[in-house]
């Protein structure tokens, strides 16, 4: 909300700058941004545009001679409204305009420029950039422009947090500042009785069923609609708002002073000078002010006159009942209408106005009337009119402050210390809060436009804030024996460690893709109602996709070596019921290329799926999870081949695969080898904490290695061979370990592999008819089973 | 008779050569013609395999002393080669082996700085589910249907009742519900928010939490503890200010901005508050007996403060290029 200060100076004395301004309401939780500070600003003042002619080299450009009082300037400008004769404002070379917006000196089409002509937008007055602002002629050239534009045009943009609805207005913020300099409001209008001219009475109606509980209306005959008055249309300016006529720019004008949104019918579109507040009919179209046409539903709640809809309740008004040039007799409504009402309705059209943000967080009830009176008043003095109509004011809600017990013991239990009494109370008395004190604390009054008190810590709240939480100290008393932290994920950050130990990076890829893609994984996904992108509408059911993007990213910027995993989030559900939804952490990783490229020391390694199974062996094969692993081939839905892990519980943790051709080419992830993507699951690794080393005696007698050469089929299965040979002994067959596969280009139908296999016992030293029995009996089971042949070594 | 004699001019020839060998090429051809698979010790032995069998044991010793000595003078000569012209055979000034380089993402990295921070004074850590009902996200955190503060949360609903969630509160709801108090807790985790994307937002983002509930924590605790947090993280001279600010779930509530003197200003970093006592009552907590304090941070938004990133998709883009450097 962009905040006047000249507009502020209406309610409260202060000396503070927009800077100073903004920085005191920042530190009361009224988050703050300079928009313009014109002391701030140097080097700018009042310029006589002495010459302007055009550019020798463009169009568009005017080639002016500008006077500062003392000095002329060179200044190219491009605004089609600059003129000799025109005093302007003035950003002398070194001026810094805000935005941060430096002024050098610079060659403009070949001519040199001093300095620059300034628009509206340049100086954060208004969004006006069509042309150079044009400053009364009276402005002696030279006057620093702060002197000029300051006392008018200083302004800062205050986030209102949701909860501080009575902020949203020049009086609530000048209550703010009150407090800060410690000073009396003021009231820039004194609300006088109000005598109308005829008995005439406006019939006002409410629903029982509330929603509206408060509605005042009133007439007023011999309006003349004209262009407003300077004051009136420099208020409107000073806040960047267009000066449209007196009615509107009246209506605008309370807005914002004291934050009541009041709406005005022109009396002779309507029906009859009564009005029914109701709920609108499901379907009923509603031709509003913004020239939409909406269809509203049974939620909504309507104005009409008794006849037609003429205004959507607290939200907008209706285009036939507006007031136009032409406009003599009005009718003005004030009212109070329910946050909720007002927030659904709004909602449900997308549809935000100033009145509807006001509302929608609850306005003073109270406010209702003030606004009505203030706006006749204002009404006869700007357009001339007379009130015509007694008021009618249909009011169904308390209008009495409400009380609030705030408790010294319990104030002083949220602080941690001490607050005085005597600050306590002065703060209340600065936010109009009546507080008596009592045996526990105070009795607290509270005015009726502070909506958001409603219960104690409301009010020690605005006792920290205005005390400063500055001004409370801090403690800290952790002491050095602390409850025991626990950390489920502990365990999968060392995984994580280590997988990145092993050469891989770290993804963290959008959990939210393209349904198209989601398909081609080929589970049940689970969408977005509302996404915000077509290609951001549906949560990943697999850590692949987001892997195979960041392959395709990196190849595509030169990096064809990929080692990746990430660890994630993954949706999957058959419906989008909550209870439907599976959502489980995941970890995948994927390869690509080269672990080691080729080198003078020896040639690449591969980042393949041997790689991959050797990583997967690594991982699980831990001690502290003391897993065995086998791999058992399944068929997958993009993978192929792809193999299940499974543990000793025939339970899968885990899954190896290389990833189709056919998914890479649906994708088009570029690629020049084999894509090879691991899945852990998370889950087996919460027992690692469990894990308590117990060290194994380690074996003193000597390794005995044999190396047995078979020549055998190729389409034999080499871990086959290895499993037959390991099965044939398990006291001191330690370990078989295929270290060379030949195949001749001759014969492609066999193929020679060479096993080494190592015996140890942890009993004696081995002698060779220990070892040589074993030996004859996996040659001969090799021999049958795979119908292989024993080479000569 | 006559091996025994082959034996002898054997090793004097060896010894010979062995004697004109300068390079390791001369030693590798010497080692080929007298020691290798073909060598002519290797032919000796399949002479002595014709042997009569009366015969073998002597021969058969005296080959293995021969082999034995052959084998150890080449190895004397190879090592005394190999000390004499090491600088000249081996390029020490080759790189060594380029091992591959993996990483931990930056946010995790951010992440694990922030647990171990609070675990340092004794904080758990607690997760929870990314899409969770209206009731866990915003309404047991007093955020009412129809309330003007759900538009400070831009949400992604999955159904009109289930949402991504827009913080990881909702962790501390399932928390609350699970466990009495007292809690001290930091819940980390994606959270979502319906936002354009650009430099500056993207549709999703980390965040970390902490809830303390007990009988006594204070508003100065609170101070006390995001201190210690801050100066932690950002240094032990890192100026701070706690400033009012307005969450729905927690009353009074703080926004704490370190300064920035490279940029000159100050620069939010977290939002904080005493647990609204609605949130306390809608887990069944006794509001009046319990209180205590809640704070909640942006890793994305640390991560560009401490590492001086300026597009937030950089997070999530993954480029190799990006993430080597951390």
């Amino acid at each position: 909300m962009k905040v006047s200060l000249h507009w502020l100076r209406r309610f409260v004395d202060f000396d503070f700058t927009a800077t100073e301004l903004a920085e005191k309401l920042t530190m009361r939780g009224f988050e703050s941004e300079v928009v313009s500070d014109f002391d701030s600003l140097e080097n700018l003042v009042v310029g006589d545009v002495l010459t302007a002619e055009k550019h020798p080299d463009a169009d568009k450009l005017k080639l002016c001679s500008v006077s500062d009082g003392s000095e002329t300037f060179s200044v190219v400008c491009g605004a089609p409204n600059v003129d000799a004769g025109q005093k302007i404002v003035f950003a002398k070379v070194g001026a810094v305009l805000p935005g941060d917006f430096k002024i050098g000196k610079a060659k403009i089409r070949g001519v040199e420029s001093f300095g620059m002509i300034c628009s509206e937008r340049e100086l954060g007055i208004s969004e006006e950039h069509d042309g150079i602002m044009v400053l009364d002629e009276s402005h002696k050239a030279g006057t620093p422009i702060k002197e000029v534009l300051g006392p008018l045009f200083n302004a800062i943009d205050i986030e209102v947090t949701p909860d501080k609805a009575f902020a949203l207005s020049h009086r609530g913020i000048a209550r703010e500042v009150a407090t800060i300099v410690g000073c009396k409001l003021k009231t820039p209008i004194n609300s006088v009785k109000l005598n109308p001219k005829s008995k005439d009475v406006v019939s006002v109606e409410l629903d029982k069923k509330g929603g509206c509980t408060r509605y005042i209306a009133g007439t007023m005959k011999g309006v003349k609609v004209g262009p407003s008055p300077k004051w009136l249309a420099e208020y409107l300016k000073s806040v960047g708002q267009k000066s449209i006529n007196n009615l509107v720019d009246i209506s605008n004008f309370m807005l914002l002073e004291i934050g009541h949104p009041t709406h005005v019918f022109d009396l002779k579109k309507l029906a009859k000078p009564g009005i029914k507040v109701s709920w609108a009919k499901m379907g009923e179209k509603f031709d509003a002010l913004d020239e939409e046409t909406y269809e509203l539903s049974t939620d909504h709640m309507v104005i009409t006159d008794t006849k037609n809809t003429v205004a959507l309740a607290g939200i907008i008004g209706g285009m036939d009942s507006s007031v136009t040039d032409s406009t003599s007799e009005v009718l003005i409504e004030s009212a109070y209408f329910d946050p909720v009402v007002i927030r659904k309705g709004s909602k449900k059209l997308n549809l935000l106005s100033e009145a509807s943000r006001r509302f929608e967080r609850g306005t003073d009830p109270n406010a209702a009337l003030e606004a009505f009176n203030m706006i006749v008043q204002l009404m006869q003095e700007v357009a001339g009119g007379t009130l015509e109509s007694v008021i009618t004011d249909e009011c169904s809600m308390s209008l009495d402050n409400t009380s609030v017990d705030l408790s010294s013991e319990k104030l002083l239990k949220y602080a941690g210390q001490e607050i005085p009494s005597k600050d306590v109370e002065s703060i209340l008395k600065g936010l109009h809060i009546d507080a008596k004190k009592t045996k526990t604390g105070w009795k607290c009054s509270i005015p009726t436009f502070r909506t958001d008190l409603k219960v104690e810590t409301d009010l020690i709240e605005e006792v920290f804030r205005c005390y400063g939480y500055d001004n409370i100290k801090s403690s800290f008393n952790y002491s050095s024996i602390m409850q025991y932290a626990n950390d489920e994920e502990s365990t999968i950050s060392s995984l994580k460690h280590h997988l990145s130990s092993l050469g891989f990076h770290q993804s963290y890829n959008n959990s939210l893709e393209d349904v198209e893609e989601v398909k081609l994984f080929g589970k049940d996904a689970v969408s977005v109602m509302n996404p915000s992108s077509e290609r951001m509408n549906t949560l990943r059911t697999t850590l692949h996709s987001g892997l195979l993007k960041n392959l395709d990213f990196n190849y595509r910027n030169g990096s064809a070596n990929t080692l990746i995993y990430e660890y994630g989030t993954i949706f999957e559900g058959k419906t989008d019921k909550l209870e439907d939804i599976i959502q489980k952490s995941s970890l995948s990783c994927l390869v690509h290329g080269d672990v080691f490229s080729k080198n003078v020391h020896f040639d690449s390694i591969p980042a393949s799926f041997a790689f991959l199974k050797g990583v997967a062996s690594n991982i699980f094969e831990d001690k502290r999870l003391g897993i065995k692993v086998k791999f058992s081939e399944q068929k997958h839905h993009y993978c192929d081949p792809y193999f299940s892990i499974i543990d000793g519980k025939k339970q899968v943790i885990g899954g190896l695969g290389i990833i189709k051709d056919s998914l890479l080419k649906q994708l088009d992830i570029a690629h020049k080898h084999e894509v090879v993507v691991l899945d852990v699951d998370p889950e087996i690794f919460t027992d690692y904490g469990s894990y308590s080393t117990k060290v194994e005696d380690i074996v003193t007698f000597p390794i005995v290695q044999r190396d047995l050469n078979f020549k055998m089929d190729s389409s034999i299965q080499v871990g086959e061979v290895v499993k037959t040979m390991k099965s044939v002994n398990q006291s001191i067959l330690q370990n078989v370990i295929p270290v060379d596969i030949y195949q001749s280009k001759k014969d492609t139908s066999t193929k020679d592999v060479l096993f080494s296999l190592n015996f140890q016992s942890p009993k004696k030293t081995l002698e060779d008819n220990d070892v040589n029995a074993i030996i004859t009996e996996i040659i001969n089971i090799v021999s049958k089973k795979f119908n292989a042949k024993l080479r000569d070594n | 008779m006559s091996l025994d004699k082959t034996i002898k001019g054997l090793k004097t020839s060896f010894s010979k050569e062995l004697s004109k060998s300068k390079s390791s090429q001369d030693l590798e051809n010497l080692r080929i013609k007298y020691l290798g698979r073909n060598g002519q010790l290797a032919s000796l032995f399949e002479e002595f395999n014709k042997l009569p069998a009366p015969e073998k044991p002597r021969f058969g010793k005296e080959l293995n002393i021969l082999k034995n000595q052959l084998t150890d003078q080449y190895q004397n000569a190879l090592g005394s080669n190999s000390e004499n012209s090491a600088s000249s055979d081996v390029d020490f000034s080759l790189p060594g082996y380029d091992l591959p380089d993996g990483n931990i993402h930056p946010l995790e990295q951010i992440t694990s700085e922030i647990k171990s921070i609070f675990q340092s004074i004794g904080f758990s850590v607690a997760y929870g589910p990314e899409i969770d009902d209206d009731y866990h996200n915003f309404e047991a955190l007093n955020v009412p249907k129809h309330h003007p503060a759900r538009d400070m949360q831009d949400t992604f609903f999955i159904n009109p009742n289930a949402v991504l969630r827009t913080h990881t509160s909702n962790v501390q709801i399932h928390l609350m519900e699970n466990q009495d108090p007292p809690l001290r807790h930091i819940c980390c985790g994606r959270v979502y928010r319906n936002e354009a994307v650009s430099y500056k937002s993207f549709c999703l983002f980390n965040q970390v939490e902490g809830l303390v509930i007990n009988e006594t924590s204070s508003f100065a605790e609170m101070k006390g503890t995001l201190e210690y947090f801050v100066q932690e993280m950002f240094g032990k001279d890192t100026k701070m200010r706690f400033r009012p600010s307005y969450f729905p779930f927690t009353e009074p509530s703080a926004e704490v901005d370190i300064w920035n003197s490279k940029l000159n200003q100050w620069m939010e970093i977290l939002g904080c508050g005493m647990v609204n006592p609605n949130v306390l009552s809608n887990v069944g907590y006794d509001n009046e007996k319990y209180q205590g304090f809640a704070f909640g941070m942006g890793i994305e938004r640390i991560a560009m403060i401490k590492y001086g990133i300026k597009d937030i998709r950089l997070f999530y883009q993954n480029d190799k290029r990006f993430l080597e450097q951390f």
